[in-house]
């Protein structure tokens, strides 16, 4: 008995210790040729795979979901360990894809027929799964486009008019935007503000100007200068609210309405509170002076999987005009495709926008903005910049002085590039 | 017959898995930082050695002294109040007239089991600039007119984060003294009673010097998790200035968001440096006070 005991105690202690190696198969992952295995951050990727499980019913999709921030850790790990777990297709955001995307681990997708998936997109979407090559490596299925969000019966109220054309119209350069704000401002006593914050520049013309990495070189748009200015107008006259972009005040602002504009992307519209259908058609959306996104997801093949030929054709599904199709009606993502733009130009609403038909503002907001590659830096620098160009907003600094602290920052945090 | 060493086998082999689970999880980590400390790997392709280069770089690199610094502010900031609270805590609580002070310990140590994470999110919404409660209390009071930016300063930043780690803290270190204020023998206050001595004198007559060994360990436990400060920070942000980045924020932040893991194993190394110094001060520091 006791030795029943003492064998039963040493088979579970070496059961629990080898509980962590798990066979790939226990773990979820079926072996067989029709199955893939998908990597996100991003939940709704469950529907995609659903919805091509149905189109194609001899191939099934396992869709692993790692919500958060440690996913692209988690991801480059797999990756580098490699073997059969690591997935065979894999999501990236837009704030670190430019590092994966310059990396061994993605298939070159133009080395496979891959441009075909991106022809008639939306020139920034496909520009971003480029490497520096110019190589085609991830795909989209969306685009983001940012517009001012505003309330109806608000714009009414400080603007006069709710008709986004007309607020496109009063907003359509930064000094309209300064001088407005100033007048809201005084009207209201101070307790309205026409936008959020001055970072709403920054968001703005972020993907307007020069990335800041050339030949490994750092370099500093001129452009950086007149935003730099137009940030403190906006700041020192208290045109922006000062509520930091998805901040908890940013979030109050938007829902309850002491903020008129609210730069926001399509995809964020799950920050206003819809309970019970309470802000069906109560807003807008206007253009902002130049061409907005925030974010996006991309979708890249990984070298060392085994199912090449049908990871390709999940991203050919996902890039089809049939799934944006979907996709934009079911979720209302934006498309990346410029034809299923067009096509609902006169049809498609939101609930949230009511009877507005929105597409076609969002359309000429994403096809003004440049084409640029995703870059191994350039989001890291553009987070650098902002962080320290926003300290100097609110020290009253010369840019001069901000240009001298964010070389310095440089310097610190990427020895391996050039500063001037 | 078995000799004694044939029956010690069997302690080997209780104590094995925990060298085997070492070895693996602790040990082979430690090194291969070690080994990463001298390379130069961002995780997409192989390490290239590249010798001291990430020691030279760290000697020059001003945001990792900023980062001690802060580290150094926050956990003065938090450890003074912390220890002073906790010690008259545990005084009045160990009052023997005091009714409902079980109670009382328990409500104090609660912050202690709510996650580092969850406090520092509070605490980030609570001193929100437009929405937080205490600028909304302030204002309502009267006793400001408009709400203070509270993390737009370096100071005032340091001064929250050294409050969450304060607050979270103050009660398991009152529960520390407690215990050591109860294993100080009766019959030394009741001489003191008998002596006249007053409450004053017995607090620091006998109390404190006889708690000389409680707070030298809460001390060296405060400096280890003190230079550790991680999560809690984390939540609030790096700060204006980088003014609340601590050097596991910097750690962390160059290997996981920069991918520059060579570079952060040498930070890890430096902070393990920094960490064995304060300990050997603070151990030696102990043993001469009990010579």
């Amino acid at each position: 008995m006791k030795k029943f005991f003492s064998l039963s105690l040493i088979m579970i202690l070496i059961l629990s210790m080898l509980a962590g190696c798990s066979t790939v198969e226990s773990a979820g992952k079926a072996n067989d040729d029709n199955t893939l295995v998908i990597w996100t951050f991003f939940g709704d990727v469950k529907l995609m795979a659903k919805k091509f499980e149905e189109k194609y019913p001899n191939d099934h999709v396992i869709v692993k979901v790692f919500p958060g921030d440690q996913y692209k850790t988690k991801l480059q790990t797999a990756l580098q360990a490699g073997g059969d777990d690591a997935p065979d297709i894999f999501d990236l955001e837009r704030s670190y894809m430019g590092k994966f995307i310059n990396s061994d681990f993605p298939v070159n997708l133009t080395k496979i027929g891959g441009e075909e998936l991106v022809k008639g997109y939306v020139p920034y979407v496909q520009e971003l799964g480029r490497d520096k090559d110019g190589d085609l490596m991830a795909v989209a299925d969306t685009s983001s486009p940012g517009g001012f969000w505003c309330k109806k019966a608000n714009a009414k109220k400080w603007l006069g008019t709710d008709d986004p054309e007309k607020i496109s119209k009063m907003v359509e350069s930064w000094d309209k935007i300064i001088k407005l704000g100033e007048k809201i401002n005084k009207k209201s006593h101070g307790k309205v503000h026409l936008i959020s914050h001055f970072g709403d520049v920054y968001n703005v013309e972020a993907y307007h100007l020069q990335p800041f990495v050339k030949d490994k070189t750092l370099q500093i748009d001129d452009g950086w200068k007149k935003a730099y200015k137009i940030q403190k107008e906006i700041f020192q006259n208290d045109v922006g609210a000062h509520l930091e972009f998805m901040s908890a005040g940013w979030n109050n602002a938007l829902n309850e309405g002491n903020v008129i504009l609210t730069a926001m992307p399509a995809w964020a519209s799950f920050m206003i509170d819809n309970e019970d259908g309470k802000a069906e058609n109560k807003y807008a959306v206007a253009k902002t002076p130049k061409g907005l996104y925030f974010g996006g997801t991309y979708r890249a093949i990984n070298r060392a999987s085994d199912k090449k030929k049908l990871a390709y054709k999940f991203l050919k599904f996902v890039t089809s005009k049939e799934w944006q199709q979907f996709n934009l009606e079911k979720t209302g993502n934006a498309p990346a495709l410029k034809s299923v733009y067009k096509d609902n130009f006169d049809s498609y609403t939101s609930p949230l926008t009511g009877h507005l038909k929105i597409l076609k503002q969002y359309y000429d907001l994403v096809e003004d903005v440049p084409a640029q590659k995703a870059g191994k830096y350039s989001e890291d620098l553009l987070g650098t910049w902002r962080i320290v160009a926003g300290q100097g907003i609110k020290d009253d600094k010369d840019f001069n002085d901000v240009v001298t602290q964010f070389k310095k920052k440089v310097r610190i945090l990427y020895p391996e590039i050039k500063v001037k | 017959m078995k000799t004694a060493l044939d029956r010690s086998r069997f302690g080997f082999y209780f104590v094995t898995p925990f060298f085997i689970i070492f070895l693996i999880f602790g040990l082979a980590p430690i090194l291969y930082s070690l080994y990463l400390s001298f390379t130069s790997w961002d995780g997409f392709t192989d390490p290239v050695f590249v010798g001291f280069a990430n020691y030279k770089r760290l000697l020059g690199d001003t945001l990792f002294f900023k980062s001690i610094l802060n580290t150094m502010i926050i956990w003065i900031f938090s450890i003074v109040p912390q220890l002073i609270l906790a010690l008259v805590l545990a005084i009045i609580l160990n009052e023997k007239f005091l009714r409902g002070k079980n109670f009382f310990r328990a409500v104090y140590y609660f912050p202690n089991i709510v996650t580092p994470v969850t406090l520092g999110v509070l605490f980030s919404l609570m001193f929100d600039w437009q929405t937080g409660s205490v600028n909304h209390l302030l204002v309502s009071l009267g006793i400001i007119d408009q709400p203070i930016y509270w993390l737009n300063s370096p100071w005032l930043s340091r001064i929250i984060v050294a409050t969450v780690i304060m607050w979270q803290y103050f009660g398991f270190n009152m529960l520390v003294f407690i215990a050591g204020l109860q294993s100080i023998p009766q019959e030394l206050y009741e001489a003191a009673e008998v002596d006249g001595a007053n409450r004053l004198q017995v607090i620091f007559k006998i109390m404190l010097p006889l708690l000389r060994p409680v707070l030298l360990f809460t001390m060296i436990t405060s400096i280890i998790g003190g230079l550790q400060l991680f999560d809690a920070p984390l939540m609030i942000g790096d700060g204006p200035e980088n003014s609340t980045m601590t050097m596991v924020m910097y750690l962390y932040e160059t290997a996981f968001k920069n991918f520059n893991y060579g570079y952060s194993a040498a930070i890890a190394y430096a902070i393990f440096i920094i960490i064995l110094i304060f300990s050997i001060v603070s151990l030696k520091s102990q043993a001469r006070k009990k010579d």
